[in-house]
Formats: structure tokens, sequence, C-alpha cells
């Protein structure tokens, strides 16, 4: 347990409060984001909205005849003679192979050979207009040789024999792993309540607003390449463009313009990103690619459908015992980022209550489909969907309430879970706590009219990761702070602002950590050239990685400014402080300077100001903490902090249509210090409405070939403003010691409780358990039909 | 994505109209809100070669009511202005439902009532409780006009009773009588920008003593391939006093008349069970509305 276990009482009395570093002034304010006017008006400029002088347009040409087939032949001479037709490209010319985790890294810009899903691209064309390029894509004569389309994750491996979709997975298994700790078995022996129950989760995607756009522009006088692309990991981007263009990352520049969402869909190249560059290349002209809504469909990386068989136990108090977990990934055609995903199904059983002895058994399988892969709250919401429904049915099998269970067994902060996974500080109970008060849920569960029922559930999500996605263990995060008379503050690194915020953030943390104010902050991201290095957003890592690089690079700046106005005002350095845009000694008030007088002062005298933070995660081994023994993927999952929340939903049952309402949700969360509470809120109702889509209707869907029948968001039910449930989202005093400014996650956190809150809740209104998302209006009905059936009993008088 | 290459044709008068249509004959299709037609060229689904925009054309578009004759709109009258339109609400108040369940506002002040019929998809919503009103259309040509039900107009999924050189020009809906109500009522997936796995549009009316129907009309839209007027409805509750054991009977009848098919969208079987929900909650909401009147 922590020292900050014993204080209830953020706000410390008797400690002044130019000593408390807690009192904040810029941080937890609720300012407008600093993108926020410019979105407004319609003018912020997205990839897609770019023109360059001499721009041309490129286009994929995609397989929609097959899922998976040979290529035999490709004939562009068709599409090369129409007018206005500059330049083709197959997949053989860029053969290199990429993917966000080296180790599996196994796509190509365009298919090699053969195509895995439905709509792979297979060739592209650049054109003067994208009409043309469109009109070439059809004039691509492309021959081939159809294979045996695997859809389903068992058929995949039962029939690998038969057919395999990746040479080197000769068991169409992308990776597997088993992670024992404890001893799961004799657990069990002692368990007075045991529960086995088998989940299957959707094939949802991210639904950003703005396809994927890129355009190139390579210089053929001095190799240079510049890419604007519609990207959360420029990073990452930059390093495989090296990889597949064949050209060092100095001669490569990435810059981000607006972005218009990625929740994950965005956080791995893109092949418009390689084919724009490639052709770029080939012409010496800027080329843009940008996707239909279709194109996007067909190559998004959405989330994992999961097959997951479960056992949990518990002691005849409650106490979880053990924990036995089995998950069947559908990879989808290539493995993007499969490994990690799958590894975090796996981490996922440790947290957020207290586990201590536990198994699991992971494998990802190639199927011929779209791949999956990080969509908010990876390898989370699978996991918990499930974990957080078994003991909703556990509560109900020991006679106590949900609440009561979950408040049993939650972590606590300190606490060192069994696979060394270490979490600082959690107020997780008191998420708990407060949705189930603000909510009135224990008044309501069980005792509400048939057809309307109220569900719990909690989760949690890492905020940030240990590792980097290639071995390096070089800082994750680098911030350039710059101070001068004619910017000002100037913020740099190569973040990525997606929409998530991170920029608004940043200028309200360095203006905490400087002394000034929000407004006095200019914010630089997304350019690899521009700003210090950054790894991207993924894994709600930003807040805390570029927080803890802001409060480094601002300590030198500070410690500068300090010398230079101790100087002037006659008093120690070490005795001033720097607030408000003021510098003023702590102890004689006297001795006040304008902060911008000392900026200007070291200027004249020294020059601008620069320094750079880092900021590198700590490290921790992936071991059984008892036998000390290392256990294959085991560090996935460890992060420097984690967020919590809390769900109570509230929903109405059509029992005659099935229809689901979601009416009213209570969100308690834990996010460590709400650097701007507005944003918090946004991001937790956006998480909420985006997995209340996936619980409810949200799902691609394939015919038996394979083909994609609902690429659009005509048929592709997203859920709408009509869809709406009233919200109550709260803050929970929280601040996290360890953390930079106490910061924690909060955009993939409040994700997590979402599927087994409305889960439960369907239960409570209509006594029906289901182990399956989307829970679909059909489903219900057809539940409740063999609910009534099995009540009138089958007639032999069993009962 | 793109569009083939097509001539764009405006024409001010149904004179000048009708003179391109019989100039232009089968390479031309009509564009009216475009909101079909434009996604069905973008899909290179069909690729024609004229468009004639008769938005233009006044004759073909508003909406004109005759207290005792009823009420006409013209073909290129906008989903919205039906919608919003006061007197549509208070004479035909299904129809002005109907239309606000339409796609989204972009698409309901860009989508025309006519293009709501001509486009003849079975999950269309105006057409259903324009059945139930009992609406003809008018079909014009050069050399003449054409009346008919609009079922009749409508003859399965995606076909039309037009022949070349015709158009369709306005709909024709009777006066009501004073004590008719109309309701209609829909189910999808969520409630906007919804594609409707089954909907339903009900006119009834009740005799002086607030009981017994005095006429009743039941329409399906999405269960069959064209609006699906239940002849059982009528048969079952006509001259009988009004009950919900009644209302749970009839509309168990139309579960027998439906025919839905499953798609991406729902399956037959959940069409056939909402097909009853919606039937007698359906008739229980125009009941009470009638005894209102």
């Amino acid at each position: 347990m922590g020292a900050w276990d014993q204080r209830e009482n953020y706000v410390r009395e008797g400690k002044p409060s130019y000593l408390d570093e807690r009192r904040f002034t810029q941080v937890g304010r609720s300012v407008p984001r600093i993108d926020g006017p410019a979105k407004a008006k319609g003018e912020s400029i997205y990839t897609a909205d770019m023109v360059l002088p001499n721009m041309v347009y490129g286009k994929i040409k995609r397989c929609k005849e097959y899922a998976h087939a040979k290529i035999k032949k490709i004939d562009c001479s068709k599409a090369l003679a129409l007018p206005g037709v500059l330049a083709v490209l197959t997949g053989d010319e860029a053969p290199n192979k990429w993917g966000i985790v080296p180790a599996s890294a196994n796509e190509t810009a365009l298919a090699v050979d053969k195509v895995r899903f439905y709509g792979e691209g297979v060739a592209a064309v650049a054109a003067i207009d994208e009409e043309t390029a469109e009109a070439a894509c059809d004039l691509i004569e492309v021959e081939y040789e159809p294979l045996p389309v695997l859809l389903d994750p068992f058929e995949s491996m039962a029939r690998a024999s038969e057919v395999i979709i990746h040479e080197n997975a000769p068991d169409n298994i992308m990776h597997k792993g088993d992670q024992i700790y404890g001893d799961v078995d004799k657990a069990f022996e002692k368990c007075e309540y045991i529960l086995e129950r088998e989940f299957k989760t959707g094939r949802p995607q991210q639904c950003y607003i703005e396809p994927m756009s890129a355009v190139a522009s390579y210089d053929t006088q001095n190799g240079l390449l510049r890419l604007w692309a519609s990207s959360q990991v420029p990073h990452y981007l930059h390093r495989q463009m090296s990889i597949v263009l064949e050209m060092p990352m100095s001669k490569i520049r990435v810059t981000l313009p607006t972005v218009g969402g990625g929740f994950g869909g965005k956080g791995e190249a893109a092949s418009s990103e390689f084919v724009a560059c490639l052709l770029s290349r080939k012409l010496g002209m800027p080329v843009k690619v940008t996707y239909d809504r279709d194109e996007v469909f067909f190559t998004s990386k959405g989330r994992h459908p999961c097959y997951m068989k479960w056992k949990i136990g518990l002691d005849k108090d409650g106490y979880i015992q053990a924990v036995d977990f089995d998950n069947t990934l559908d990879k989808g055609a290539y493995a993007g980022w499969g490994v990690v995903v799958m590894f975090y199904t796996a981490s996922m059983v440790h947290l957020p209550y207290k586990v201590p002895n536990a198994r699991t058994h992971v494998r990802n399988v190639y199927t011929n489909k779209p791949t999956t892969g990080a969509m908010r709250g990876l390898g989370g919401v699978q996991p918990r969907f499930a974990m957080e429904c078994m003991l909703d049915e556990l509560a109900e099998m020991m006679g106590i309430s949900p609440y009561e269970l979950k408040m049993k067994n939650a972590i606590e902060s300190g606490y060192t879970a069994i696979n060394n996974m270490y979490t600082p500080h959690t107020e997780y109970k008191k998420c708990l706590q407060t949705a189930v008060e603000k909510s009135g849920y224990l008044e309501k569960h069980g005792k509400l009219p048939f057809g309307k029922g109220i569900g719990l559930a909690g989760g949690y999500y890492i905020t940030g990761t240990a590792y980097t996605l290639y071995q390096s263990y070089k800082p994750h995060t680098s911030v350039t702070i710059k101070v001068d008379t004619e910017g000002g503050v100037t913020v740099l690194c190569a973040a990525a602002e997606i929409g998530q915020g991170c920029n608004t953030v940043m200028a309200q943390m360095a203006a905490e950590a400087l002394g000034v104010h929000y407004e006095d902050v200019h914010v630089q991201t997304g350019d690899t050239e521009i700003g210090s290095f950054d790894l991207g957003s993924f894994a709600s890592r930003l807040t805390y990685g570029s927080g803890y690089a802001i409060r480094e690079a601002a300590k030198e700046i500070n410690e500068k400014l300090k010398a230079m106005a101790g100087g002037v005002l006659g008093c120690r350095a070490d005795q001033l402080i720097i607030k408000d845009r003021k510098i003023y000694s702590m102890f004689e008030p006297k001795f006040t300077i304008d902060w911008a007088t000392v900026v200007q002062k070291y200027v004249n005298s020294v020059g601008a100001l620069i320094a750079t933070g880092h900021f590198s995660p700590p490290r921790r081994k992936g071991i059984d903490i008892i036998t000390g023994n290392r256990v294959q993927g085991a560090n996935i999952g460890h992060s420097p902090t984690f967020g919590f929340s809390c769900q109570v939903h509230e929903v109405d049952v059509d029992v005659e249509t099935g229809r689901v309402y979601v009416k009213k949700v209570t969100e308690a969360g834990d996010c460590g210090t709400a650097v701007n509470p507005m944003s918090v809120d946004g991001q937790v109702e956006g998480s909420i409405v985006f997995n209340m889509g996936a619980a409810l209707y949200e799902e691609m869907k394939f015919d038996a070939n394979g083909k994609h029948l609902n690429p659009n968001f005509h048929d592709y039910k997203c859920p709408t403003f009509m869809e709406m449930p009233d919200m109550d989202t709260n803050i929970v005093e929280s601040y996290d010691p360890t953390a930079p400014f106490g910061v924690k996650e909060t955009g993939e956190g409040a994700v997590q409780p979402t599927f087994p809150a409305i889960t439960n809740a369907i239960y409570d209104a209509i006594g029906v358990r289901f182990y399956e998302v989307p829970i679909t209006p059909e489903m219900i009905l057809k539940a409740l039909k063999e609910k009534k059936e099995k009540e009138a009993g089958c007639g032999c008088g069993c009962s | 994505m793109f569009m083939n290459q097509f001539e764009y044709f405006a024409p001010k008068t149904p004179g000048e109209a009708f003179e391109l249509m019989g100039r232009l004959g089968s390479k031309a299709r009509i564009l009216a809100g475009g909101t079909e037609l434009v996604i069905l060229m973008k899909d290179r689904i069909i690729r024609p070669e004229c468009l004639i925009d008769i938005n233009n054309i006044e004759e073909f578009k508003g909406i004109k009511y005759e207290p005792g004759k009823g009420m006409v709109i013209g073909a290129t009258t906008k989903i919205a202005d039906i919608q919003y339109s006061e007197i549509v609400k208070r004479k035909y108040y299904a129809l002005a439902d109907a239309a606000g369940e339409i796609g989204s506002s972009q698409v309901r002040h860009m989508g025309t009532i006519g293009g709501n019929s001509c486009n003849a998809s079975p999950s269309a919503e105006t057409p259903t409780p324009l059945v139930a009103y009992g609406a003809t259309v008018v079909v014009s040509s050069a050399t003449g006009e054409r009346e008919m039900p609009l079922e009749e107009f409508i003859q399965g999924v995606r076909m039309i009773d037009l022949k070349e050189g015709e158009l369709l020009t306005k709909f024709k809906l009777p006066e009501p009588s004073p004590k008719l109500v109309g309701r209609y009522a829909y189910m999808g997936a969520r409630d906007a920008n919804e594609i409707d796995f089954v909907n339903m549009a009900v006119t009834l009316e009740l005799e002086d003593d607030k009981q017994t129907v005095k006429s009743v009309k039941l329409v399906m839209g999405s269960v069959f391939i064209k609006p699906l007027i239940s002849t059982a409805v009528t048969a079952l509750l006509t001259g009988q006093k009004f009950s919900d054991e009644l209302a749970a009977k009839a509309a168990e009848a139309t579960q027998g008349e439906a025919k839905p098919i499953t798609d991406v969208r729902a399956s037959a079987e959940y069409r056939h069970e909402i097909v009853g929900v919606l039937a007698r909650r359906l008739l229980k909401e125009a009941f009470g509305a009638a005894q209102e009147v």
C-alpha cells in the first residue's frame, strides 16, 4: 500500500499553495480546445483537402471477385493506354513486407501473388484526375485462380492441411501463447463457486469520419520524400515507409494535417500511403490517394472477434481464486497488431480484480477477411465483457449484489498482479461506489418491472505501453520547449493529434509547468521533422508520456529563468516560484517580476531558451511472481499506470420487438488528474456510445464467399443522435503521485464496461443472459421465446 | 464513385420535358431529388446518357388542398415540404409522419415524393401511407394523362407502370372523412437514417358510438415486392366493435398475408414477428386516436 492510500482528502490542509505541486492553475481547466475554432468554422485542412501544384491522383484496383485467390496475371496495358493515365503500379514493384510489429510483418503495399481478403488492392494507377484513375482501374485485367475461402477461425485451423493463407503459418495460426501463473487446478478444487461460460464478440470497426488519405511528394532532385497522411502513428508510418521504399528515414518526412479520428484504425500504415509514395517516386510529381468509404470498410482494421471459454472460481466468501481463459481470435488476413492484441486479452485477466491463479491459452487465427487490429480499448473489450458478465452471474449464485462482489475483489493502489503487472494507484473502488450511488443501482437492481433493467460493470485500461513495438528502449516521447520573445512558448513534439485533444492538454501541461497560461502556449505536433520523437497516438499513452517530457523540459527552462530572475531581483534562485506569468520569492512578496520581462532579459543576454525532456516508461519483467519464471508475452499489458471506469446502464427492452433502448448511463471514472475535465467528459461519452453501437448493432457482415454485405454507413449501423442515452459522467477525485501532474488515461478505459453493463442490464430486464454481442432484436425475441417455452415446461412434469 | 458523363437538360415546362423525353427516349433518365438516382449512377449500376432534371417545372410541384376535394401533391415536392406541411399533418397525418422518417434531414430536403414511389423500393416510407389514404397517381405524357391507384403504379421491386415518354406528375389524395385517422409506424435497428425492416400505415374511422369500426385499411411496407394492402384487417374489423382481442386477431392475420424476405437488414422470421406487433400496436393507436376525434 502506498502512502496515498491513507489520504482521503486531496486538498492538503496546512500546506502553502506555493509548495503544493497539486494546486494547479492551468491543469484542470475546462478550456476550449486549440483545434476547436478552425473545426467549428470548417477551416481545418484535412489531407483530402490538400492540393499541391502539379498534383495527380492515385486509385487502387481492388479484387472484388474473390476473398482468396492466386494472382495469375495482371495486365495494365489498357489502363496505361487511357489518355490521362501517367503510371501504374503492381505489388511486385514493392515487395518488402511491412507491419507495425516487425516480427510478424507480412503486408505488402499491394497484393503480391495472392489476394487474401475481399477488396484487397492488386494494382494502382496515377492519372491526371481521380475520375480517369478510377476508369483506368477498371481497365486493368487480372487473372485469378480462386482458392478455398476460410471465414471462420475454427474452420481455418481445421482445414489448414488443405489450404493455408500464409506460407509461414502452416496451421493458419498467426501466433499463439500460453500463460500460466500459480496452480489453477489446485485453486479450483478449493472453490465454492465455479462458473464456466463461453462468449463470442462481433466484428465492428472504428468508423472514423475521415477516410484514409495520403499526399506524397518525391523530389527527384534531392531524393527527399514528403508524405502528408491521415495517421495516428507518424513514427511507425515513417519507419514502414523507409522499409517498403528502401529509403533512409532521414530522407522521409511525415506530416499530419488535421486528422478526422482514428480510434485505432489509423494505428498502422495504410496501403494508400505506400501507393501514394511509390507512385510519386515513379513520377516525380505529387500524388494523392483518398479512400472511398467502401475502401475503408474493405481495409479497415477493426476489432478482433473473440471466441472465449472462461472458468472462474470463487471461495466461499466470494474471493476470486482462479481464472482459466481460452481465447481464439479472428485475425483476418494479415498480422498487423495481432500478437499485441492477443496477449492483451490474456493480460486483462489480472485487473481490476485480484486473481491469485490464472491460466490463459490464446491463439490468433488467419481468415480471409479484412485484417483485424487496434480498435479503441484493444484486447480489453472482449475479455472484460466476459469477466464482468460472469461476476454478475457469480454474484447471483452467491446471493449477493454484483456490487458487493466487485468491491470485495477490487484491487487497491500498489497492487502487484501475479504476472508482475504493477498498479501504482487506483480509485477503482471509488468508481464503483460513485456510479452505484449516483444511479441508485442497489435500489433498482432486481426490482424493476419486466422489460426494464439496470446493469453494472467495471473496467480499466493502460496508460501507455511499457515497450516499443520493435526492440528498442529509447524514450517513447520527447518534447522540446522553445521560449523566445517572438513566438512566446512553443511545444514541439511529433505526436499525433487525431481529434482526441492531445494538443490542448499538452498546452495546458506546458503552461502549468512553465508558470504561464494555456493561452500563451503554441503546440506543434504531427511532423516527424519538426517535432521531437514520439511513438504515436495509441494505448492512451500521450497525456502521461508527453506530460512527463514536458515537465522535464520545463524544469530546465525554469532553472535558467530563475537564475536570471534571481540576479535581477537580488534574491536566491532556489527560493523563486514561477506561477501565473510571474516569478516571485516564496518568502518575500516584494521580490516579484513579470515572467515575460525575465524571458526578454534572458533572450537578450543569452538567446532563446530551448530544452528537451524525455519520457521512458518503467521496465518490468513479465514473470510469474511466485516462481519468478519468465512467461511468454507477459510484459504486454504492463503500463506506467492505469485508468479505471465503472458504468451503470439502464435499459428498456421492448419485449415484443426485441429492441433495446439504453436510456441512462451513470459513469464514474478514475483518470487521475483531469487535465481538461470538459475533454474527459467528451472522451467518456464518446467511449460509451462507441461501444453501445458494437453491443447492439454494429457488425461487418460477409457472405459465404467473404464478400462484404454492408461496406457503407447505410447498412453498417452506428448509433445516431437519436440513440444517445441520458449521460451522467463523473470524474472521481484521483491523483497518481507517480504520474506527471497525477494524470492517467481516459480515452479507452471507459469503453471497457459498456458491453457487460448493457448485457447485465438486459438480464435484469428480461431474465435472459447473453454471451454474444451484438445483441440484436432478433436474438432478444428468440431468447424470450425459448424462455417462455422453458417456463411452460416440456410437459413431462420435470419442471 | 464517379458517374459516367451525361448530357444534362433542365426543361422549364411540361411541354419541353415531354419533347425531350420523346426525342431522347430510353437514353434519358428523369432526375428529381437525385437521392437514389445519383447513388445508382455513382455505383455504376446505371449509366444514362442523358438526365432530364424536372425540378424547374412549376406545374410538377407543390401541395394543393381544396376542402371537400382532397389534396394534390406534385411529384417533385420535397419530402421535407410534406413533413412540415401543416395541412398535410392535419389531413393526412400518417403521410407527414412517414415523410419525417426518411433518411436524414439532408435527404429529406433533396428527395421528392415522386422519387420515393418511382424508385419502387419495397422499404420506401411514403408509398405505404399514400396507399392507405387511397392515393392515385397521375402519369402524364405529350399525348395525355393516365390515372391509377399507387398500388397499381408500383408493380414490384424497382418496377413501375411508366411507359416511354411518360412521367409521374402528381399524387391525388381523396378528401378524408372528418373522422378518419391515419397512423404510421416502422421498425429498424435505430431511429434515424434507417432503412425499415417493416413499415406500416393504418387509416381508421369509427361510427358515432366511438366503438364500432366504420372503415379500416392497413398497408404494409417492406414485406412484399410492393405496398401490401391487408384484406384480412378490413374484413375482420369493419362493422365490429373494436377490442384488444380483435386487434390481436387482425394483427395475426396480417402475419399470414405478409411475404417478407431475409436480407442483410433482417430475417424473414423477424419481419414476420414485427408485422404482427406493429399491426396490433398501430390498430390500437389508431383506435385510440379515432375515439378522440
